[in-house]
């Protein structure tokens, strides 16, 4: 007579294999084999992997709005046209924050071979050894990085001890991927509606203030134009058409109590509590206001051209250059670009080196374009195609305004999301409280100061 | 045949051994996911380390640095500490007077307290969101009612000094629906004797809730008070969603700080420094309210 399975014999199992699942669940995940020198016997890696000599890569990147898409084409467009090549791609939803994420990888000892850059982490993540650099794939491959925006290409070049990136004889430790810059954009139908001229090249800031007041229905919901956000103004654009800078040249100054400098800030917060022709900064969440047709006028980066193009459906909208500050004339736009890197711990650098080269190459920054990509390249030539696209109709305005007045964003060096983190909500409570703003900027070049001291401590130790 | 001594010996270790075989997957967990890297991150926080490069020793320098030059960590713990009170508080008192009501025989009771649990079941970022909307200060409803009454509406998440309020009032509501369903539990775990006796002498209602129901509700109360503290100190995800911690860190809360400093600005031997000084606070706290507990809280 066979024993009857009891209620304790089934219990007492599955303890067993709950056991065995969690250790089997902590086990480290197998390594893949070690690069052989070439002509050596290779042994098959355990994963699911194609045939033996196949080189795969492990490519991370985060992404958003149609990019997945556009990589996922970019990949298997290099992947056909490279013989032995295949990628494992990391995709990571912009939502989720992916330098914690790829931190985390580092730290693990298990980094993408290669992917998405970011010009805020080069110095940081180059200072520590975490990037490869690069300098001799591209010279050795003729990399045509001198034909990249030079703001852009300057992004990625680091030099031992350096506070910032982009001396002239740094290393390359990264290629940008693409250019971006910030745009102005207005609602024709609320221009229309107040019997405003839209902008013109000539446009200063006191015309759009102007014409902001003349837009203006604040009872009615119906704004001007929305205020800079404060992380635009610190990447420089609007403090450097003033005359005035965030820091010294060489780092080891605030100017944030600089006149020039409280008086590009000043301006900003006059829209919202002088003149009221901006709303002022609500819930961090609402709707982009520009594509809710409550501002007529937007300054932000031209990543949203390609939202506005696809959700913009009640009005008819154009961009314009940037107005020119009235004094000093100028109109400075920031450019800063994504990019690609080669991790350090890559276990293939050749191979990835491949992909970024044919990514990161003009006809590769064309495949973008076909792919629908948001973001406009880092060439002249492929941007000027991207640039001729509609809508909107004046888009080449944004790389007009490139090619007259541009220089590298103002958020590459060394710890500035540290300092940041500390100088931003100095100034940010003269924004929401409507408190002066001069004080808070004398306040936050103090703390400005403070902060440039510990990092150069950091970056000296 | 074995000793009646013997086989007891043998069964009891067969026992144990089956003890310990249905409680080695949750042991294991505890220590692999727990145990481990609590004291992990006990070590990292006597360190510099920015998981770039290996960590290095520092001592007690990040704790220095939290109660002497940190700028933020102090105005943290104080937005952290008023978010407790204000929620528990609210919370509690909100909670026992709508348990009470809910707990009469009224038509249609059921859906009543339905409605009250909606908030405490639905997603957390999903209600966040919705009250970024409902704060809006150009077209949120409260301004708008706020205006048919010709009254301009503060800029409720936009404004520092508003910001904190507007978070916690949000959080009280969202926690509403939890803190009614354990009043209520408890409510109607005290017996109708009492209430009874009590009419004979002729209690009134406020005698008999002074008397009767707050002394026998104490426990409950007890209960709700403990982990409202340790609940309401370790807050993220609210003032994460609602404001990032703005405006100008006028909403940030000390978890969002530790998430900042761990990696944002990558010092996580700073932000476990945080996560110890945090767990000091919640066992002080909590020894504070189990020893006052003796004086007001009442087992049958």
């Amino acid at each position: 007579m066979s024993k009857k399975w009891s209620r304790r014999d089934f219990l007492k199992t599955s303890a067993l294999f709950s056991t065995g699942a969690l250790l089997a669940a902590c086990a480290p995940a197998a390594q893949p084999t070690a690069q052989q020198p070439a002509g050596a016997a290779t042994e098959a890696p355990k994963a699911a992997v194609p045939s033996a000599g196949v080189k795969k890569i492990v490519f991370s990147t985060y992404v958003w709005s149609n990019f997945e898409a556009a990589m996922t084409d970019i990949l298997n467009g290099w992947k056909a046209k490279t013989p032995n090549v295949d990628y494992e791609a990391q995709f990571v939803p912009q939502t989720i924050d992916y330098w914690a994420k790829i931190q985390t990888q580092v730290a693990s000892g298990t980094p993408p071979d290669c992917g998405m850059s970011d010009y805020g982490h080069l110095v940081s993540y180059a200072k520590n050894g975490t990037l490869m650099d690069i300098t001799n794939y591209i010279a050795s491959s003729k990399f045509p990085i001198d034909k990249s925006f030079p703001g852009a290409s300057a992004q990625y070049r680091w030099a031992k001890g350096d506070f910032d990136s982009g001396a002239a004889g740094g290393n390359y430790y990264g290629i940008p991927s693409d250019a971006q810059a910030q745009i102005f954009a207005y609602n024709k139908k609320m221009f229309d509606a107040a019997g405003v001229a839209y902008p013109t090249d000539d446009w200063t800031w006191d015309d759009m203030l102007a014409a902001a007041q003349k837009i203006t229905k604040a009872d009615q919901n119906i704004w001007g134009m929305e205020a800079i956000p404060d992380y635009i103004l610190f990447k420089g654009n609007w403090v450097w058409a003033a005359g005035g800078a965030i820091h010294s040249p060489d780092f080891t100054k605030s100017m944030l109590a600089d006149p020039k400098t409280i008086e590009a800030y000043k301006w900003n917060w006059d829209l919202i509590y002088t003149h009221k022709v901006a709303p002022p900064s609500g819930s961090a969440g609402q709707q982009n206001p520009f594509m809710s047709g409550q501002v007529a006028m937007y300054i932000e980066g031209v990543w949203w051209l390609t939202d506005f193009a696809n959700g913009i459906k009640d009005f008819d909208w154009d961009v314009a250059m940037l107005p020119k500050h009235p004094t000093t004339g100028k109109r400075t736009t920031t450019m800063e670009s994504d990019g690609w890197w080669i991790y350090q711990g890559a276990k293939d650098p050749d191979t990835s080196w491949n992909l970024l080269s044919y990514m990161g190459s003009p006809d590769g920054q064309k495949l973008f374009i076909t792919a629908n990509d948001c973001i406009p390249s880092t060439y002249q030539d492929v941007a000027t195609s991207w640039y001729a696209t509609k809508p909107p109709d004046n888009k080449s305005k944004v790389l007009q305004n490139i090619n007259t007045d541009s220089a590298k964003v103002d958020f590459t060096y060394f710890e500035f999301g540290t300092i940041t983190n500390a100088v931003w909500p100095v100034i940010d409570k003269a924004f929401s409280d409507g408190t002066d703003i001069t004080k808070a900027m004398q306040d936050a070049d103090k703390v400005m100061n403070d902060e440039l001291t510990k990092a150069w401590a950091l970056l000296k130790s | 045949m074995p000793s009646k001594k013997a086989s007891l010996t043998g069964m009891r270790r067969r026992e144990e051994l089956t003890a310990w075989l249905f409680i080695t997957p949750i042991v294991l967990g505890i220590l692999i996911f727990q145990f481990y890297p609590t004291l992990f991150s006990f070590y990292i926080s006597f360190t510099q380390w920015n998981l770039l490069t290996p960590p290095k020793w520092i001592g007690f320098s990040n704790f220095v640095e939290l109660f002497t030059t940190d700028r933020f960590f102090f105005n943290t713990m104080s937005n952290t500490a008023t978010y407790a009170v204000w929620t528990v508080i609210a919370g509690l008192a909100l909670g026992l007077i709508f348990a009470a009501l809910l707990n009469q025989e009224i038509r249609g009771k059921y859906v009543y307290r339905a409605i009250y649990f909606v908030p405490v079941v639905a997603p957390t970022v999903a209600v966040a969101l919705l009250w970024q909307i409902l704060y809006d200060p150009n077209f949120g409803v409260f301004n708008a009612l706020l205006r048919m009454v010709g009254i301009k509406g503060p800029n409720w998440l936009g404004n520092t000094t508003w910001a904190l309020r507007s978070v916690i009032f949000e959080a009280i509501w969202a926690g509403l629906g939890f803190t009614i369903l354990i009043f209520l539990a408890g409510l109607q775990g005290i017996s109708s004797e009492y209430y009874e006796a009590a009419e004979i002498d002729g209690a009134n209602a406020v005698q008999k809730f002074l008397y009767i129901t707050m002394p026998l509700l104490s426990p409950t109360t007890f209960f709700l008070l403990v982990t409202g503290v340790i609940g309401s100190f370790q807050v993220f995800d609210i003032p994460y969603v609602m404001t990032g911690g703005g405006p100008a860190n006028a909403t940030q809360m000390v978890m969002m700080y530790l998430y900042n400093n761990a990696f944002t600005i990558q010092k996580m031997g700073l932000a476990a420094a945080v996560a110890f000084i945090v767990f000091a606070v919640i066992i002080i706290l909590t020894v504070i309210n189990f020893r006052l507990s003796k004086r007001w809280v009442f087992y049958e």
